[in-house]
């Protein structure tokens, strides 16, 4: 009988890890070896024109996240969370308040909101582009958003960011809002709360988890975003575009690979720290319903 | 003042009509049930006047103020939801506190609320449970924090949509006879929805019977189930419902049926041979007398009375005995007595009483 159960148990696993298999091959080829190969990087200073390497340690990769490269870099991307991610979850919210309600067509604006999902970051890059244009763009005259200007660079490469995560903040936010029983807005209405007020204490508390996780992605957005700085500004002018990623990105394939490396490093955890961080300071205010 | 008014109050879903030209008037401090089956329309009257749906057309009135076009958030009311609607992200203090603290105008003092609010939670036994949050609570704590949270601001009316369906039915027992309680503590104007015809008659002072969208009758329980206005109530109301039979009026005192001919003491207005609909209550029929004939089907013993039942005709009748009444064998034929002043006859083309 014993012998039965444990060869069905071996069985079982078997069968487990061999299903499991793929997604770890995946992991191990993509993440895992890309990640200890960045560690011997870090650890390495290799010499140009020339296949020799030294080793320069901690040392060597403190050097590197104290620097001023590293600094300004880590100052231009907590700016550039700054201004996408409390924007982008405040839009998500009013647009999803807008069309939480029970009108003739509503399903439409729904749609509408909701498009930018569909389209590529480089796509919607390209057409914000377009759009704040110096000689025929549509807001060439918006002072504000002229991206030859260090802060007009930054304000823009922010904006297209937070445009182009609209569908996904408003679709989240909403269906965090459709989740709320509607018996639950009639007794708030009924205890004598007015729109406003509600919404700052029963809609918001309970759409918290929503607003948690968002938040997270959103973050996690801000830090890996790419695309959009390459296509808008390349990391100008004057460099007050190049976020920590768009430095890594510009040190890989030159000769210093020791730098990009410790940089990439310094980001894994900074994006390791904010994701821990909020989880554990936002999870204790945030109602999970059981 | 809470004396609640409706008159001529339609209320239409686009093509449907969930609430038929309805005209009521809820007296202060009535304890008033709104009674019939789902989707009569009596959640809607209910919700009408917390302000929740729109009113179609008539007036609507609470105290002497017409609130038809009175915000929800603005009329001085306390509903208990079915689902109980607690805030899930709020304490049971903080639920029950909620009304008090809704409007920053007119707010009470921190120590005026923290009073109501344990007042609230002492009258429903809370005080224990004041720091726990509602998915700590079983569904009769839930109920009790719904309903302290509806008497903490002393609302004019409470309206109750079917707040006892959630419960197990020892509990249910239990809670209504709280709520009668608390009514008459509170001395204020309950209305209440449900479609279980035993809450109805025992809790009400008045109950309300509607089926589709339409007020069927109006009057204290008793009234009501000794005198149903039409066949709609008559078979509504009463557990085991009334004993129907289809029959032709010869006079005013007496109805031909299938076999028979049954008396009636009170005697009917039409003297138009016509086809009726006579009704007789379980309890007032009696095995061995001389009026119809029956066959018995089937004995159900409940322990302290059994209902015994017969086929009368094409109808199938329940009597209510003692249970240590003679015994009965399944399939023997009987005749049954009627009491001539227990006889309910009703118009079987319009439904409505004759006498």
């Amino acid at each position: 009988m014993a012998v039965v159960t444990r060869s069905r148990k071996l069985k079982e696993a078997v069968l487990g890890y061999t299903l499991l298999a793929p997604l770890l091959i995946v992991f191990a080829v993509f993440a895992y070896y890309p990640f200890y190969r960045i560690i011997q990087f870090a650890l390495f200073q290799k010499f140009t024109n020339s296949d020799d390497t030294e080793f320069v340690g901690t040392k060597g990769i403190w050097d590197v996240l104290s620097g001023d490269e590293f600094r300004s870099g880590l100052w231009i991307t907590v700016k550039f969370m700054l201004y996408t991610v409390p924007a982008g979850l405040i839009i998500g919210v009013l647009l999803a308040t807008a069309a939480h309600r029970q009108l003739r067509g509503i399903k439409i604006y729904q749609t509408i909101f909701s498009s930018t999902v569909a389209s590529s970051v480089a796509v919607s890059s390209v057409v914000f582009l377009t759009l704040v244009n110096r000689q025929a763009g549509y807001f060439q005259n918006v002072s504000w958003l002229d991206l030859g200007t260090p802060g007009g660079a930054m304000r823009g490469v922010a904006l297209s960011s937070v445009w182009q995560n609209v569908g996904l903040t408003f679709i989240i936010v909403l269906a965090g809002m459709q989740a709320i029983p509607e018996e639950i807005n009639e007794a708030a209405t009924l205890d004598g709360y007015r729109p406003v007020r509600r919404f700052l204490r029963i809609t918001v508390p309970m759409i918290s988890p929503t607003l948690l996780f968002l938040a997270v992605i959103l973050v996690v957005q801000s830090l890996q975003a790419y695309a959009q700085i390459e296509i808008l500004t390349s990391g100008g002018p004057q460099r007050s575009t190049e976020t920590l990623l768009f430095k890594i990105t510009q040190l890989q394939g030159r000769t210093d690979l020791q730098t990009g490396a410790s940089m990439a490093l310094g980001l894994f955890v900074l994006t390791l720290a904010v994701s821990v961080g909020q989880f554990l300071m936002l999870n204790r205010r945030v109602h999970y319903d059981n | 003042m809470s004396r609640v008014g409706f008159a001529n109050v339609t209320k239409r879903f686009g093509d449907s009509v969930a609430v038929d030209d309805l005209t009521l008037e809820v007296a202060d401090r009535e304890f008033m049930v709104l009674l019939g089956p789902s989707g009569c329309g009596k959640t809607t009257a209910l919700r009408m006047i917390a302000g929740l749906e729109s009113i179609t057309s008539g007036d609507l009135t609470i105290g002497d103020t017409r609130v038809n076009d009175l915000a929800a958030s603005d009329r001085d009311i306390a509903m208990v939801f079915q689902s109980y609607a607690l805030y899930p992200h709020m304490t049971v203090r903080k639920n029950i506190e909620s009304p008090l603290v809704a409007r920053k105008a007119g707010r009470l003092g921190a120590a005026e609320r923290a009073t109501r609010v344990s007042e609230a939670a002492e009258v429903l036994g809370l005080t224990e449970l004041l720091n726990r949050k509602p998915g700590a609570l079983s569904g009769g704590q839930r109920q009790r924090v719904a309903l302290a949270r509806s008497i903490v601001r002393r609302p004019e009316v409470f309206l109750m949509d079917e707040p006892l369906s959630n419960l197990d039915a020892k509990l249910r027992t239990q809670t209504r006879l709280e709520l009668v309680e608390l009514w008459r503590r509170l001395e204020t104007t309950f209305i209440y929805v449900t479609h279980d015809q035993v809450e109805a008659m025992t809790m009400g002072s008045q109950i309300a019977v509607m089926t589709n969208g339409k007020l069927q009758q109006v009057g204290a329980p008793q009234a009501v189930y000794e005198r149903p206005a039409n066949l709609f109530v008559a078979s509504f109301i009463g557990s085991p419902p009334m004993n129907l039979l289809e029959g032709v009026l010869e006079t005013t005192n007496s109805v031909a049926v299938n076999g028979g001919r049954i008396g009636v003491a009170n005697a009917v207005a039409e003297t138009s041979a016509r086809a009726v609909t006579i009704g007789v209550r379980p309890e007032h029929l009696q095995i061995g007398g001389t009026d119809v004939s029956a066959t018995v089907i089937s004995v159900e013993l409940l322990g302290h009375e059994r209902h015994v039942i017969c086929q009368v005709g094409p109808a199938r009748w329940v009597i209510r005995q003692a249970s240590n009444d003679t015994s009965l064998t399944v399939g023997e034929s009987v005749m049954l007595g009627i009491d001539p002043a227990q006889v309910h006859v009703f118009d079987s083309a319009t439904t409505e009483r004759l006498n």
